[in-house]
């Protein structure tokens, strides 16, 4: 945090950044005004509540900047492996950052969407003349205003990120409940809403498909048919039979990822024809480039703006939420706000995918593991979106973490009339994860072995194979996680406490009875696997510039609550020695950096930073190290200043600047991976795999199958812990989204109609439900092909989670509990 | 409109009888901003202090409509209407209790309002007060449509008996933090009538009072000596009163047919709610009895 005197920055001295800086995602010119220059001129957007340019930045960040003249004994440390707090930490804790949601340009109207009461539906007719003479309203926009379909009639712009065949507004079909069929612009949001309800469309009612076992012999209820994908796995030989065989049956119910702010843009009309989106964009490049296709516009003419996210788990908006914004727009002329509903919101945006999964394990006499069977059957929802790729982490992962010489999977992922599924932390192999790891229990107990015991006996490690034939090359500490686990004290059983400071299931003052109460303790051991899969162009870019004694990233990867932002700050401050870092706000005119899901972000968009930063060092060191004689190398910089490998030669950052701007762009591509064959699901689909494990203790009222989980204990492996609060966060966040779909959450779909669409009904865990998360070892063996030795962090904990709360309900029940989330009739005894 | 005072009130209402009376606004609003309801009017019950407060009146207590869950909450109020209280601490995070009203959960009368089988459970009665005037109207009648607020008529006060006796609510929910009950049971004891009186709520629309089980279980229990009952007289008292609010499950072939515990389906779910109302009306009686 300090620098020295001699740096005469006045600006450090004086200038504490505002909460949001200027430009940042969210404030008033980062937001909306954006390039500036194609905006509509009657349009000057602004942030409601622009308070927040004034608020200060963290005071503690303030006073050491205030008295950093004396010497290079920096107070803070900075840099990787440190746990600065996140730069919009103050702002968004006070409620003063603004979102999407608070975003305004003069003269905007509003959009409503008018959706389908109806899972499944033809659609005879739509008339919108009721709409447009209610006054106010501007425009009603339907299929027919999109780009048209190859045959030259409307099929509402089918897209997608995989297979496109999710259209903006439904043409002739709908599929889900709550699928758009119209948009409506208005002068006030009530007007658009009314006329919204006016819009008359005639539906013939189908019958909808919601049981994904029944879409294998229904008729198709799409052109492509009902089959996204069937991935097999033969590996091994087919006929070995073990000497103990357990069975299961599993069911993983569907998860909301339930943001906490609803969906909500603004789209500004730009005077090229084009429009301008400011949207919570968690992929901006490939949700401009879809959105472009579907309004029939050249890529360049759609600028999307990324305003900050208010809660994203990988997957945030659909494409039709942002094309009927953008549509509605240029259709008036006016900039057009939206904002979604929290019913809406449910019934739109990508969930889990809920599966179906049948198991059948081998293991000889010692509890060793010969073959794994296995069934996976997702349900993908109406629309394939990315199901094809949760699907294969599904299957390549389907034996879980552990060496398996036989292994035969099949696996699909089918088309309902339920909503649409997509990327959620650990998709695919959250499913799996509590499928095997309720087997491995069965096992245990068939054996008569300890639970840990026998995980420890079939553990993977580095070298192995997986049963894509593809080898672990990255750390695999499987034993070493469950070694941190064992060595862990449990939590004290409340026995000397009076039974009223015991927080029962049911909470305080509730129905708990402590007669009726056991604990239990369950194991789980998971992995995801790092970054797109099966041959995804993995890529990002960003630019580092040096200016003065400020350094600046440009990267288009969106920090949807990952720390990425300030991760990237750390890497500036750690290769080029200065504090002041500023983080560019996200926009498609610079280069694309790929969705921020699958962990990918600390990888490709970390190692482009990195590879940028390291770029300008070498400018900036090059003409001084010619000046020393000596080779760059030996030179390091630290607090501004730079010095020789033994400290006798040395100068201040700014001055071996000497006034000029230093900048680099660099890209960052991880080794390629190849697709899983489609007969034999062999290949090398995956660049990376982090592991976790998890204990869980749970009390559990057996009369009425009440649950609290009282502790989760987690053992991760990190590669190398670059932020390590940061890391802890991210980890009680991904536990506790586990435990959410393990207790208590699921979107119901009632013949492909969603009841339970708000949070009275959808049921998230609250601070009493969330148990003490304790970290008890962040493995640091690092990754030598990731950037920095890192891996992702997020996915890991979501994916054990439920299985290590299942296998706790397990222990203290005796009772099979083979569902997710688990049901109280699956608890009681 | 935000008139203070009841007779106020009542005035605005009958002047635009379109509009809409809005107390803490926690259900009404939510709809309001879903777009599911649109008033034409408000008449804000806010100010109208008369209802925001409680006071003796002949061994009963009459409560404002007005009253915020908070309010009912507190120690002072939870020593003479013990279960009351316990709803009203139960109903929702702070936020909600701060706002939301007595009143307001009788009116809306949500299947799962937390105090509204305490109401049953007390024969509570209710003072409307339209143009006419007031009338008293036992709070199940209203709850039931047996007798309806009329057009014009607006929820004064609830009349509460002061039985000075053990009562218990209880509340089964999916999660530890406060939500939504999948079955709730009141249970107060009337030592004056030697009456054991039970309502179990969020099984049906209206809270159910399973007026056998409590005469039987009335009979059971030792009024003159220390109150006790026989375990196995509460846990049959649990089965009475589950077998009286909660349909027979239908019977869906064998129970567990299905394998690997995939039993499910509405017939498990029913026998589980029998199961949850039993356990609850029980641990209610032994707890009032302790």
């Amino acid at each position: 945090m300090t620098l020295p005197s001699s740096s005469g920055d006045d600006n450090n001295l004086t200038a504490p950044g505002p909460g949001v800086r200027q430009g940042d995602p969210g404030s008033a010119t980062g937001a909306a005004l954006g390039g500036g220059t194609a905006t509509a001129a009657t349009t000057t957007a602004t942030t409601v509540g622009g308070g927040t340019l004034t608020q200060p930045r963290i005071p503690a960040q303030v006073a050491e900047r205030g008295e950093g003249a004396d010497g290079t004994e920096a107070a803070e440390p900075v840099g990787l492996g440190t746990s600065p707090i996140r730069a919009d930490a103050l702002a968004k804790a006070m409620g003063t950052f603004p979102y999407a949601a608070d975003l305004w340009a003069e003269g905007l109207l509003w959009g409503a969407v008018a959706r389908s009461p109806y899972a499944h539906a033809r659609i005879l007719s739509i008339d919108y003349g009721p709409a447009l003479a209610i006054p106010g309203v501007y425009a009603v926009v339907t299929a027919a205003d999109l780009r048209l379909g190859p045959t030259g009639q409307p099929d509402g712009a089918p897209s997608g990120p995989i297979v496109q065949d999710r259209p903006v507004f439904a043409a002739d079909v709908v599929r889900h409940f709550g699928e758009p069929v119209a948009a409506v612009a208005a002068d006030h949001p009530d007007t658009a809403r009314l006329a919204a309800a006016a819009i008359t469309v005639a539906y013939e009612p189908l019958e909808p498909l919601t049981d994904p076992e029944a879409a294998f012999t229904a008729p198709p209820i799409h052109p492509d048919g009902n089959l996204f994908r069937h991935q097999p796995v033969r590996f091994g030989d087919p006929e070995v039979v073990g000497d103990v065989v357990v069975e299961g049956l599993y069911k993983v119910g569907r998860q909301d990822p339930a943001p906490i702010g609803a969906e909500a843009g603004l789209a500004v009309p730009r005077p090229d024809g084009g429009v301008e989106l400011h949207v919570a964009s968690t992929d901006p490049h490939g949700d401009r480039d879809r959105a472009a296709h579907c309004l029939g516009l050249e890529p360049d003419r759609v600028r999307l703006v990324v305003s900050g996210v208010p809660g994203a788990t990988a997957d945030r908006e659909d494409v039709g939420f942002q094309v009927a914004l953008g549509l509605l727009a240029i259709r008036t002329g006016h900039p057009v706000k939206m904002a979604l509903t929290r019913e809406e919101s449910f019934l739109t945006h990508p969930h889990r995918h809920p599966a179906l999964l049948r198991y059948r394990h081998h293991a000889d006499a010692e509890g060793r593991l010969l073959k794994v069977e296995a069934q996976l059957l997702l349900d993908g929802g109406a629309y394939a979106e990315v199901s094809s790729e949760a699907l294969a982490a599904a299957a390549a992962m389907a034996a879980g973490p552990y060496v398996v010489p036989h292994v035969f999977v099949d696996a699909w992922a089918v088309r309902t009339n339920n909503p649409p599924a997509g990327r959620m932390r650990g998709e695919g192999s959250l499913q799996t994860c509590f499928a095997y790891e309720s087997q491995l229990d069965r096992l245990a107990a068939a054996l008569d072995l300890d639970r840990l015991e026998i995980r420890r006996r079939n553990a993977m490690s580095t070298g192995d194979l997986l049963p894509t034939g593809q080898a672990v090359t990255c750390p695999a500490p499987v034993s070493e996680l469950l070694d941190a686990l064992a060595a862990e004290p449990l939590p004290p059983l409340p026995v000397d406490q009076p039974d009223d400071e015991w927080l029962l299931p049911g909470g305080p003052g509730g129905a708990g009875d402590p007669a009726a109460v056991r604990r239990g303790i369950g194991y789980a051991v998971g992995m995801v696997h790092i970054l797109g899969a099966e041959g995804a162009d993995e890529v990002s870019t960003a630019s580092v510039r040096v200016s003065g004694s400020q350094a600046s990233v440009m990267c288009t990867a969106v920090d949807t609550g990952t720390g990425f932002s300030t991760l990237a700050r750390q890497i500036v401050q750690d290769v080029l020695g200065i504090t002041d870092v500023y983080i560019a706000p996200v926009d498609t005119d610079q280069p694309p950096a790929g969705p921020s899901a699958r962990g990918r972000q600390t990888w490709v968009s970390g190692g482009a930073v990195e590879r940028a930063a390291l770029m300008v060092r070498h400018q900036l060191l090059q003409p001084l190290a010619m000046q020393f004689g000596m080779s760059p190398e030996l030179l390091t910089i630290s607090d501004g200043k730079i010095t020789s490998y033994d400290g006798v030669l040395g100068m201040p950052v700014l001055q071996a600047l000497e006034g000029k701007d230093l900048w680099a762009t660099a890209q960052c591509r991880p080794h390629p991976t190849e697709p899983l064959d489609s007969e034999t699901g062999q290949g090398d689909a995956f660049v990376g795999l982090a592991f976790c494990a998890m204990r869980a203790v749970v009390d559990v009222d057996v009369e009425l199958g009440t649950v609290r989980v009282v502790e989760l204990a987690v053992a991760q492996d990190v590669g190398r812990a670059l932020n390590p609060e940061q890391i802890e966060a991210r980890i009680e966040a991904g536990a506790t989204q586990g435990l959410g779909l393990a207790l208590m959450e699921d979107l119901v779909s009632e013949g492909g109609r969603i009841s339970n669409a708000s949070f009275t009904r959808y049921r998230l865990p609250t601070s009493l439900d969330a148990p003490a998360i304790r970290v008890v070892a962040l493995l640091e063996e690092r990754d030598v092909v990731a950037p920095f030795g890192a891996k992702a962090v997020g996915a890991a904990p979501a994916t054990v989670a439920p299985a290590a709360v299942a296998a706790a309900v397990r222990a203290a029940t005796g009772r099979q509990v083979n569902r997710l989330p688990i049901p109280a009739e699956d608890v009681a005894l | 409109m935000l008139p203070a005072s009841l007779d106020e009130a009542v005035t605005a209402l009958a002047a635009s009888p379109a509009a809409v009376p809005v107390a803490g606004g926690t259900d009404l609003m939510g709809a309001v901003n879903a777009g599911l309801l649109r008033p034409m009017a408000l008449i804000g019950l806010g100010r109208i202090n008369e209802l925001r407060g409680w006071q003796y009146q002949d061994g009963t207590a009459q409560l404002g409509a007005g009253l915020t869950h908070a309010r009912m909450g507190r120690p002072d109020f939870a020593a003479l209407m013990p279960a009351l209280a316990e709803a009203a601490r139960s109903a929702g995070p702070p936020q909600v209790r701060n706002a939301g009203t007595l009143g307001g959960n009788i009116v809306t009368a949500d299947p799962a309002g937390d105090t509204l089988p305490v109401l049953a459970a007390l024969e509570a009665t209710v003072t409307l007060v339209g143009p006419e005037g007031g009338r008293e109207v036992p709070v199940s009648h209203l709850l039931t449509g047996l007798d309806p607020m009329r057009g014009g008529e607006l929820l004064g006060y609830v009349r509460v008996p002061l039985l000075h006796a053990p009562q218990v609510f209880l509340k089964a929910t999916g999660r530890t933090g406060p939500s939504r009950a999948v079955a709730s049971v009141a249970l107060v004891l009337d030592p004056g009538r030697r009456a054991v009186r039970c309502a179990v709520g969020a099984v049906a629309p209206v809270p159910l009072r399973p007026l056998e089980a409590e005469q039987w279980v009335s009979g059971c229990i030792d009024w003159d000596g220390d109150r006790a009952i026989d375990p196995a007289a509460a846990a049959a008292f649990g089965e009475y009163v589950a077998a009286a609010c909660v349909p027979e499950p239908q019977p869906a072939g064998l129970p567990d047919s299905q394998p690997d515990g995939m039993e499910g389906g509405p017939a498990a779910a029913a026998a589980r709610l029998r199961r949850t109302v039993s356990v609850l009306a029980r641990r209610a009686l032994g707890r009032a009895l302790k």
